[in-house]
This record gives C-alpha cells, sequence and structure tokens, in this order.
C-alpha cells in the first residue's frame, strides 16, 4: 500500500476532525455548571471514543492521527484554550499514532490503547489551572464568573488532581474505544460499511 | 468557506480575517473585565458587528449586537443577586454570549467571506504545508455540513420517538451519532471525489486567480490586533 497521504487522506482527517470538535464541544458545554469540570475529563475521551474508532479504520497510514492531533491543537487555540491545549494536541497525536503504527494499524486493541492516550490533550484545559491557579482564580472572578463559580472549581480541582483527571482520560478513552468498536460492529459491520 | 465566486468580498486579506479570528477569541474569551483590558474587550466584540454591518447582512449583525449587550448587561446587573443553581445557569448564559460568540461570529465572517481557493492561497504564502492546510479547511468547511446533517437526523429521530428525556441517554446517544457519522463519511468520499476530480493533490503547483495582499484596510486591522495582544499581556502580568 502507498504510505505516502493522498488527497483523500486529508479530507478524511478534516472531516473526522470537525466530527470530534463537535462532539467534544457539545460535552464540554456542561463545563458551565462546576461539578462538571472535572467530570469532562471522563466524558470527552469516553463519547469521543466512538468517532476517533471510525477515524481509526480509516487512518492506515502514518501521520493521521498526528495531523489530527494537530488540528485539534489549532482549534483549541483558536478557541482561546491557551498554550497547553495547543502544545498538547500534536503531542498526544504524535504518540497515539506511533501505538497504532506498532500494530500496524490493524490491532483493534493497540487502536482503543491509542484513542485512550490521545484523549490526553483534554489534560490541557486543566493546566492553567493548576500551574496559575491565584491568577486564574482573579480573572474568573473579576471576568464576570463571579465568587460562588470560582470558589466551587477551585475546590473541585485541587493540585493533586492532576494525576487522577490524566488517568480517566486515558482509562475512559480506553472505554469510550471499546464502545466505540462495539457501536461500530454493531452498525458499520452489518452494513458492510468497515 | 464560499464556493461562488460572485459573492467574493475582499476587504479583508484571508491572513488578517485569521490573525483577527485568533485575537478575538483569545482576548475576549480569557481575562477579566476590568480597566483598560476590560474595554479592549468590548471594543474587540464590535468588531465583528462592525464587519457584518459593512457586509450589510443585518439580521447576523443585530442579532449578535442584541444578545451582547442584554448578556452584558445581565452579567453585570443581575449576576450579584442570584444564588446556587440559578446563578450557575446565569453565568452559563451570559458566558457563552460574552465570552464564546465574538470568536465564532468572527470565525462565522471568515467562513462567509473566504472562499476555500483564497484561504489556500494565503496559507501557501505563509509557507503552511498541504498536510495542514487542506485538512484545515475541509474541518471549517463541513462544520456547517454537520449542523445541517444534525437538524435532520434530529427531526427524523423525534418522528421516531428517540428524544430528550426518553430514559435511555446511551440510546440517545447512539441513535444521533451513528446516522451522523455514517453520513458524514458519505459526505466525506463524495468530497473527495469532487476535489480530486478539480486536481487536488496533483503533483503540480496550484495556481489561483484570487486576489490576495494586504491593503490599508489589513493595516489598520493589523493595528488593533497587536493594541488587543498588548492589552492582554499587560492584564496578564496584572496590570
Amino acid at each position: 500500500m502507498n504510505q505516502k497521504l493522498q488527497a483523500k487522506d486529508f479530507i478524511t482527517i478534516g472531516v473526522f476532525t470537525a466530527i470530534l470538535f463537535v462532539v467534544c464541544f457539545a460535552v464540554a458545554m456542561l463545563g458551565f455548571i462546576p461539578i462538571f469540570i472535572p467530570l469532562l475529563s471522563v466524558l470527552v475521551p469516553f463519547i469521543g471514543g466512538i468517532p476517533f474508532m471510525l477515524f481509526a479504520t480509516k487512518a492506515q497510514k502514518f501521520g493521521m492521527t498526528t495531523i489530527m492531533g494537530l488540528l485539534i491543537g489549532i482549534i483549541n487555540g483558536m478557541m482561546g484554550h491557551g498554550i497547553w491545549a495547543f502544545l498538547l494536541g500534536p503531542a498526544c497525536g504524535l504518540l497515539a499514532d506511533l501505538i497504532m503504527k506498532s500494530g500496524n494499524y490493524r490491532s483493534s486493541r493497540k487502536s482503543e490503547l491509542a484513542c485512550g492516550v490521545f484523549f490526553v490533550w483534554v489534560i490541557g484545559n486543566y493546566l492553567p489551572i493548576i500551574f496559575t491557579r491565584a491568577q486564574y482564580r482573579e480573572q474568573l472572578i473579576t471576568g464576570g464568573y463571579g465568587q460562588e463559580y470560582a470558589d466551587a472549581l477551585m475546590k473541585l480541582i485541587p493540585d493533586w488532581s492532576l494525576a487522577p483527571l490524566g488517568i480517566a482520560t486515558v482509562v475512559f478513552g480506553f472505554l469510550g474505544a471499546v464502545l466505540g468498536k462495539t457501536m461500530l460492529k454493531k452498525h458499520f459491520e452489518r452494513a458492510g460499511i468497515v | 468557506m464560499l464556493e461562488k465566486k460572485s459573492e467574493i468580498h475582499s476587504l479583508l486579506d484571508p491572513r488578517t480575517k485569521l490573525l483577527m479570528v485568533l485575537t478575538i477569541a483569545t482576548v475576549v474569551i480569557g481575562g477579566s473585565n476590568l480597566g483598560v483590558y476590560g474595554r479592549t474587550k468590548y471594543f474587540l466584540s464590535a468588531i465583528p458587528f462592525l464587519l457584518f454591518l459593512l457586509e450589510k447582512q443585518w439580521k447576523t449583525a443585530f442579532l449578535y449586537g442584541g444578545a451582547y449587550i442584554i448578556a452584558v448587561l445581565g452579567e453585570s446587573y443581575l449576576l450579584h443577586y442570584t444564588y446556587g443553581v440559578l446563578n450557575f445557569i446565569l453565568v452559563a448564559v451570559c458566558m457563552v454570549v460574552t465570552r464564546f460568540v465574538p470568536g465564532f461570529i468572527m470565525a462565522d465572517y471568515m467562513m462567509k467571506t473566504t472562499t476555500v481557493s483564497a484561504f489556500m492561497a494565503a496559507m501557501e504564502r505563509m509557507h503552511i504545508p498541504q498536510a495542514v492546510t487542506i485538512p484545515l479547511a475541509v474541518t471549517f468547511r463541513f462544520f456547517p455540513t454537520i449542523g445541517e446533517e444534525h437538524g435532520a437526523i434530529n427531526q427524523a429521530m423525534s418522528v421516531r420517538g428517540v428524544r430528550l428525556g426518553g430514559g435511555k441517554p446511551l440510546k440517545m446517544l447512539e441513535y444521533r451519532m451513528m446516522p451522523l457519522m455514517i453520513s458524514c463519511m458519505n459526505i466525506s468520499d463524495e468530497l473527495s471525489a469532487a476535489a480530486i476530480t478539480r486536481g487536488l493533490g496533483s503533483p503540480r503547483k496550484r495556481t489561483n486567480i484570487c486576489h490576495i495582499g494586504f491593503t490599508w484596510v489589513d493595516g489598520i486591522a493589523f493595528a488593533v490586533c497587536i493594541g488587543a495582544w498588548a492589552a492582554f499581556i499587560c492584564g496578564l502580568m496584572g496590570r
């Protein structure tokens, strides 16, 4: 098989980036209720795993997942999520790509693992809270979120929470991928699409 | 992004528009409402409104302007009088409108006034490889399509009684997402067939007839963006 990326592959990447982004964004809207902010590291990978697994069946060449990560990073950057989200996107994409490559893009177990790693970019959105806590809180209050929201958020994301949040993205990315695979099996393989 | 040539309106260069989307999204979303910085945010939020007025898109312009003003008023007066759940809902609504919507509207303006061709040409001038520009152009072009497909699927599903509050969230998810993904995949295949027919991905260098270049209008836009970034950085330093 030709390993160079073709125009068709670029379009596939673009389409799936759009789907993934819309799905993640819809879920992330829950974050306006503070209790959901830590839960996003569970929900976003879990639900995002479904489109990711469909993408994984199409991404049979090295570079596709990396580019998708880069695009997610760029769009997150444009949405004002800051530098961490921008850098983590391509980094996680590359790692996920390498994992899938090690399975020759055939192993579904490797794809599920790659899905878990891919969604670590979600952590990029928590990093500013932990690294620049005082400043972030100040910004929330003066920025119109209100005292109540800021205090609730600060209590929900203590410094030590970074590790569990990170683990949660991997675990639930993996579980989302398993769910995605089941759904693909049910709907797509029966219809003969994948 | 537009496909029709007749609707091209090149008041600003695509690169300028991209910079403005980036500036508005970053500066308006982050930071406080106080002092010079706060005023910068109001000023930036007014830009997409003015741009849409210039395009004679009255409906978009005034809907956006009205919603923004109501949200700002709500944010500054109502938040102190509410508590608990009501407070969070109010915060959520006002936040979406005052933080995210200006960036969205600006991105919407960029997409409505830039042809794919002009976007690609501008990106090529910036020496960004095609591996990034093609997927990025497709992604932006695809957002409205997803919206349309989603609307159609929603209607079909509510006819069948699969709707919010049906008590089966996982089923809901499945019956919304699967059709969406299948139809998007079909569209993606059609899109790539169409694009390859038009010569995308051929080894030759891409040519086009778009006029890309900076004018004095772009100069003003750049000055505004630089000023906004300066205010943003000062705001981060705690001035």
